[in-house]
């Protein structure tokens, strides 16, 4: 174990900067990709229960698409797949684009769910007193709702931030790549996965733990509301 | 795009289309009956059992598929074990899929009232015939939809397999698109080809959860 460890000492200095950077980009990826689709999900989930009968129905086959294809698919097809009809995409930004398309089918459900578990009075009792459907949603429904989404939201996060490591295969300068990289140079494949992971683990666990803890917190919140 | 040639194209992915769903398969086995195994040790008296599992599965549910895959398949080959990439593959998404099921099920053991098991332990039923004909067959009814969407995410996760080159759909792909520059084409068919497995399943996964609610 001991002898494992030690070989990281000749290899640190170079490896250091290399991982310190990449996990600068694979932050930076978690977090974009996440925010491009919270929007685009909680757009397809209003949709979804809009009663506009195509745009519900564009709404449903995308959440049913988007989530019965792997990430990687997308992001093949994004980075890839485009170029052919002229369209070139730098991989940092098609991969935002790629896992930000799939996680909004996810989060989209994430979203009708917490919108459903609002009582359909409240929606009725806001319009009764001529609140807009567009205030309604801002001021009554989105509020409470977002308390009951925020665990599995925190959940697609830690999702999301693993699943930046299949960005590595369209060359998006990440951690996975980086590993790959130093492990072809130094001939260390087992020391710069190892570390890889664990750079993982680091960032993923923390937010595991809140997210277990909020749900623990919601549980509780539920049981004691109802009689 | 004429019938010819989509026939062309579908052909070696279909083939990857069938390793992708043998693939799935055999990881969801590994991961069931790991999983399985997991929850029920976790029900022992054994603390030091209790933290080792809990290690396995905050470390393998924390760190993203593709590292392990790395490990198992890259790493190790470091240290002379050197496994193919398919079992590679199957052992990677088994043991990944082993930590999400353990927990799947301990919450449906978690959800049968403790005092079930009693009364069968009281009865005289030795431990293992309490789990097999009391616990089990109570937590299914539970645990199935999760297991369900697992199969689903894990049909997905077997396209990140091409990355050490096992030959399912995905690596098919890449490889047939240095053959015929077709790369709109064949990926929208991979995109097609992976809807129609995983759709399915996602409708009988619907089905099992909407009839767990009428239970409750």
């Amino acid at each position: 174990m001991i002898g494992f460890f030690s070989q990281y000492g000749p290899v640190w200095a170079e490896w250091q900067p290399e991982f310190i950077l990449a996990t600068w980009v694979t932050i930076k990826l978690t977090v974009c990709s996440f925010i491009l689709a919270v929007v685009l999900g909680m757009l397809l989930a209003i949709g979804k229960l809009s009663r506009f009968i195509v745009l519900r129905g564009f709404c449903i086959a995308y959440i049913e698409f988007v989530r019965g294809i792997p990430a990687l698919a997308i992001l093949f097809l994004i980075y890839f797949g485009l170029v052919p009809l002229g369209l070139i995409i730098d991989a940092f930004w098609a991969s935002v684009i790629g896992l930000g398309m799939s996680a909004a089918g996810y989060i989209a459900e994430v979203f009708r769910a917490g919108i459903e578990a609002i009582h359909k009075g409240q929606r009725e009792a806001a319009q009764s007193v001529g609140m807009t459907p567009a205030v309604v949603y801002r001021y009554i429904i989105l509020p409470q709702a977002i308390r009951i989404v925020l665990p599995p939201l925190l959940n697609m996060l830690i999702i999301l931030l693993k699943d930046t490591s299949i960005c590595s295969l369209i060359s998006t300068p990440e951690i996975m790549l980086r590993a790959k990289d130093v492990a072809m140079i130094s001939f260390l494949p087992m020391h710069a996965f190892v570390l890889a992971a664990g750079i993982y683990f680091i960032l993923a666990w923390p937010m595991s733990i809140l997210t277990r803890r909020l749900e623990a917190r919601m549980r509780r919140g539920l049981r004691s509301a109802t009689p | 795009m004429n019938w010819d040639k989509l026939s062309e194209l579908s052909q070696p992915l279909l083939i990857g289309a069938i390793t992708t769903v043998e693939l799935t398969v055999g990881a969801f086995c590994v991961a069931l009956v790991l999983g399985l195994a997991l929850a029920l040790l976790r029900l022992t008296r054994f603390k030091v059992l209790h933290w080792l599992i809990d290690i396995y599965v905050e470390v393998f549910r924390n760190t993203p598929v593709l590292a392990q895959l790395f490990i198992i398949y890259f790493g190790l080959a470091y240290i002379d074990i050197r496994i193919p990439a398919f079992p590679a593959a199957i052992i990677g998404l088994g043991l990944n899929g082993g930590a999400i099921l353990s927990e799947v099920f301990r919450a449906g053991f978690a959800a049968i009232h403790h005092g079930q098991r009693e009364a069968a332990l009281a009865v005289g039923m030795t431990p293992w015939a309490t789990v097999r004909y009391i616990i089990l067959p109570q937590t299914w009814r539970i645990t199935l939809p999760p297991i369900g969407n697992y199969a689903i995410a894990l049909l997905k996760d077997t396209a990140v397999v091409s990355a050490i080159a096992a030959p399912e759909l995905m690596y098919r792909a890449r490889n047939l698109i240095t053959a015929t520059f077709e790369t709109t084409a064949v990926y929208v068919l991979v995109a097609i080809i992976y809807f129609c497995l995983s759709f399915p399943l996602a409708r009988l996964v619907n089905h099992l959860e909407r009839r767990q609610k009428a239970w409750q």
